[in-house]
């Protein structure tokens, strides 16, 4: 029996990582790292939702988020340098999102929203003397915060002052740029000197802005600093601008200048990052195909220019994994939701099921451009909670008394007859001996024929579950008692039958080599009959990162006559059947998503080197086989159940007792015989009650006679707590013993109250 | 506070206890589970104390209850 958790008030804390190390395993995740286009521009247009509210048809939304950046929309779409062209990821395959063309489609087919400022008239006085493009921008910025702003120009109106800035534009671009200076709420000044107005009114205004050339006419030596365009000597904003996005992007420097200083701050202080930024995304071009611009006439056109765009984003982890798609988190959010979860003292953890249901199988690790382990975030958690008793038992619970069953009951650890000490052992593992017990049979006896040395057998747990549910102590006692096993038999070469016991028994500091490795080594068995088959081949996640466990498979089924079909997530890209990590066991749903996933990739026949893949393929319905299967000829069970699997792993070793160490074994006599309906044993299997539940249950009721009878049913109920659960039965007496109808199961405990 | 009931017996008398051969009745119990407790009724054998935890009680509001405290 394992102990419960004591009590749900439980004080007790353990950090699951320090700050730093929770936020450097958080850097590596880039999924919210801006797109390539929105990085390139210095003006922080969304260019990526602009261009989706496009491809949706949307295009006042194109021009809000447009209008966002810009005082002056149509004189940026038409004169911007867009580097974010430049930067497009489709320029690697063809040609790259024409986005500045966007930008004027969203001016034109756009409508501005209606509705005023909510920002209320700000009274600073800002004067801005003389107009360049860039205090052209920035009186539009400053008109935009709502500030008090008077623009002194020596033009005549808004037409003759655009003419000036921007010659080169169309009739069309400076008109409209003339309409939007005009309709803004600013006091501007015709027919005036600048120069001569900063003279004479200049100590009215609070802030100070000035066309370069009206600064340099002031101030002959004036050097201001470029990064936020203010000359701290003269108390004046100004400064030199080259081309359109130059100067709007100087003016949005300026302008955060002069709200710095309108608060008495230093301009140069906590000014957040400007100007255009290194990304860390990452984005697979993988089913992109190659396109090319599409010229934009109308509204169809620029929406099927839109859609070339392929929103760039990174979701490698969430491409491949069923539990990351399931929870719709990217690891970044997932662990810092996992670590708030650990931390809190009191109140629901809510992410409990979440940190339990991952597979730990280490797919992300390896589908993630920068090795997001988001596996090893939920061990680790898991692990904490057991620390600090925050761990429920119930979802591991099942899994947890299986592999104590493993070690104990089942377990079995014996030389070869003849040898004391032995050269290898044979260790199939804990699923193989549950769903394949012939097959762990008759590749001992071929080993046993076939290796010099003595191959001595042991059957049981390599204390994999107990990893994965995070119970480190379990996970040290099962290590020490199999430790002591292995050098009882000589500190033999471990011959694993399951990639992941190979793994786990690593820590023995013996050889471990695969079963396969040696089957390649001495040749196959004669019962290995070469058959033309085509396969799709599932590696298992125990093999991640073992190129020559993967190998060694493909070989062996080639010679087998089967013709493999690798996948994208084939190899070290393979995803969890859904038994890793025990999410089998803590969620049913996210574990059929997961084996769904590993079967949609091919309707070929499945074969697999884990014997947990191939009963979760089988009880989807595919055909799926074992290498050692096809090896040795001799199938698996099909899909036993919970009871059966037990009874597998003891009768396995009763009957190998029997045979090869002619031990006597006595059977288990109950005194009386229970039979089952069908519909009681898909129950149970369901509700995870064991045959050997329902057994102690009745034997209780022989001890204790405390039984009820349901008149309206005739069935009689009884039931009896085993370790942290009472199982209740409804059966009817027969003339041996008892036929059971449905039995269920509870964790509390219930007395009377008198 | 008046104590939860979450079963009715209907038809009244149907449960009888086999070890003592008398009906079950309502009667107060108690469910204990990671420190906590919480009274209810149930059909009790007035005799042995037998409580009986019906089948669509243990998979439903028990079962419920259990996944809450659970995540405490």
């Amino acid at each position: 029996m394992i102990e419960e958790r004591v009590s749900t008030h439980i004080y007790r804390q353990k950090q699951m990582l320090t700050k730093e190390e929770l936020e450097a395993r958080e850097s590596l995740c880039v999924h919210e790292q801006p797109p390539y286009c929105n990085a390139a521009c210095p003006l922080k247009l969304d260019v990526k939702a602009m261009t989706a509210a496009i491809a949706a048809g949307d295009f006042d939304r194109a021009l809000g988020l447009y209008e966002k950046i810009t005082p002056f929309p149509h004189l940026l779409a038409a004169a911007c340098e867009a580097p974010c062209e430049a930067e497009c990821k489709l320029c690697g395959l063809g040609e790259g999102v024409s986005v500045r063309a966007l930008e004027s489609a969203a001016v034109t087919w756009g409508t501005k929203a209606k509705g005023r400022s909510l920002l209320r008239k700000k009274p600073t006085k800002i004067g801005i003397f003389g107009a360049d493009l860039m205090t052209v921008f920035l009186a539009g910025e400053l008109a935009k915060k709502r500030y008090t702003v008077s623009l002194f120009c020596a033009q005549s109106g808004p037409e003759d002052l655009m003419a000036r800035c921007i010659p080169d534009q169309a009739e069309a671009v400076r008109q409209a740029a003339a309409r939007t200076l005009a309709a803004m709420d600013l006091e501007l000044c015709w027919n005036t000197d600048p120069a001569e107005e900063y003279r004479q009114r200049g100590e009215e205004f609070r802030i100070r802005a000035a066309a370069f050339s009206v600064a340099r006419t002031l101030y002959p030596q004036i050097a201001p600093d470029p990064a936020v365009m203010v000359s701290r000597d003269h108390g004046l904003i100004t400064g030199p601008a080259q081309g359109v996005l130059d100067a709007a992007f100087a003016a949005k420097k300026a302008a955060l200048s002069a709200d710095r200083m309108a608060q008495n701050l230093d301009p140069a202080n906590t000014r957040g990052q400007e100007g255009s930024l290194e990304t860390r995304l990452y984005t697979s071009l993988e089913g992109v195909a190659p396109s090319r611009r599409i010229p934009i006439t109308d509204q169809e056109s620029a929406i099927a220019e839109a859609r070339r765009c392929i929103q760039c984003h990174c979701d490698e982890c969430v491409k491949g994994c069923a539990y990351l798609q399931h929870y719709q988190k990217f690891p970044r959010i997932l662990t810092r939701e996992i670590y708030n979860n650990v931390s809190i003292i009191m109140g629901d953890h809510m992410m409990n099921k979440p940190i339990n249901a991952c597979a730990l199988c280490g797919q992300c690790k390896v589908l993630c451009p920068n090795g997001y382990d988001m596996g090893e975030i939920c061990r680790i958690a898991r692990e904490n909670m057991v620390f600090t008793g925050k761990m429920p038992l119930a979802p591991h619970e099942f899994a947890l008394m299986d592999m104590l069953f493993s070690n104990e009951e089942a377990f079995l650890a014996r030389p070869q007859p003849g040898f004391d000490r032995c050269q290898y052992v044979f260790f199939p593992g804990c699923q193989a001996t549950a769903v394949a017990p012939a097959t762990v049979r008759a590749a001992y006896r071929d080993l046993c024929a076939r290796l010099p040395g003595g191959t001595a057998l042991m059957l049981g747990c390599c204390g994999a579950i107990s990893h994965w549910a995070g119970r480190y102590e379990l996970t040290d006692q099962t290590r020490s008692f199999l430790r002591e096993a292995l050098a009882r038999l000589g500190d033999p070469v471990i011959i694993a039958g399951c990639p992941t016991c190979k793994q786990e028994l690593e820590f023995t500091g013996l050889e471990v080599r695969g079963v396969w490795e040696i089957l390649e080594r001495i040749g196959l068995p004669e019962t290995a009959v070469a058959k033309p088959r085509p396969v799709a081949l599932h590696d298992a996640c125990g093999a991640r990162g073992d190129p020559d466990t993967q190998a060694s498979i493909r070989r062996i089924a080639s010679a087998l006559g089967c013709q493999v079909a690798d996948t994208p997530y084939s190899g070290d890209r393979a995803p969890c059947c859904g038994y890793g990590g025990l999410t089998q066991y803590t969620n049913r749903e996210v574990a059929k998503k997961m084996t769904d996933q590993c079967l949609q990739r091919s309707d070929l026949p499945y074969l697999s080197y884990c014997m947990a893949c191939r009963d979760r393929f089988a009880r989807e319905g595919r055909e799926s086989m074992h290498l050692l299967e096809l090896v040795y000829g001799t199938a698996a069970d099909h899909c036993p159940d919970i009871s059966a699997k037990r009874c597998n792993r003891l009768g396995l070793k009763q009957q190998l007792e029997k045979e090869i160490w002619n031990l006597e074994v006595t059977e288990m006599d109950l005194g009386f015989t229970i039979e089952y309906t069908p519909e009681a044993e898909a129950l149970m299997d369901d509700r995870m009650i064991l045959k050997s539940d329902v057994a102690a249950v009745f034997q209780n009721l022989r001890r204790t006679g405390e039984a009820i009878l349901d008149s309206e049913t005739g069935l009689s109920v009884t039931r009896s707590r085993q370790g942290n659960v009472t199982f209740w039965v409804k059966y009817r007496e027969t003339e041996t013993g008892y036929r059971v109808f449905s039995a269920y199961s509870h964790r509390m405990k219930v007395v009377a109250r008198k | 506070m008046a104590d939860k009931n979450y079963y009715t017996i209907d038809p009244e008398g149907k449960l009888t206890c086999l070890k003592c051969r008398c009906k079950l009745q309502k009667d107060k119990a108690k469910f204990l589970y990671l420190d906590n407790g919480f009274p209810v009724e149930l059909p009790v054998c007035p005799q042995c104390g037998f409580v009986y935890v019906p089948e669509e009680l243990a998979l439903g509001k028990v079962l419920a209850v259990e996944k809450a405290l659970e995540d405490k």
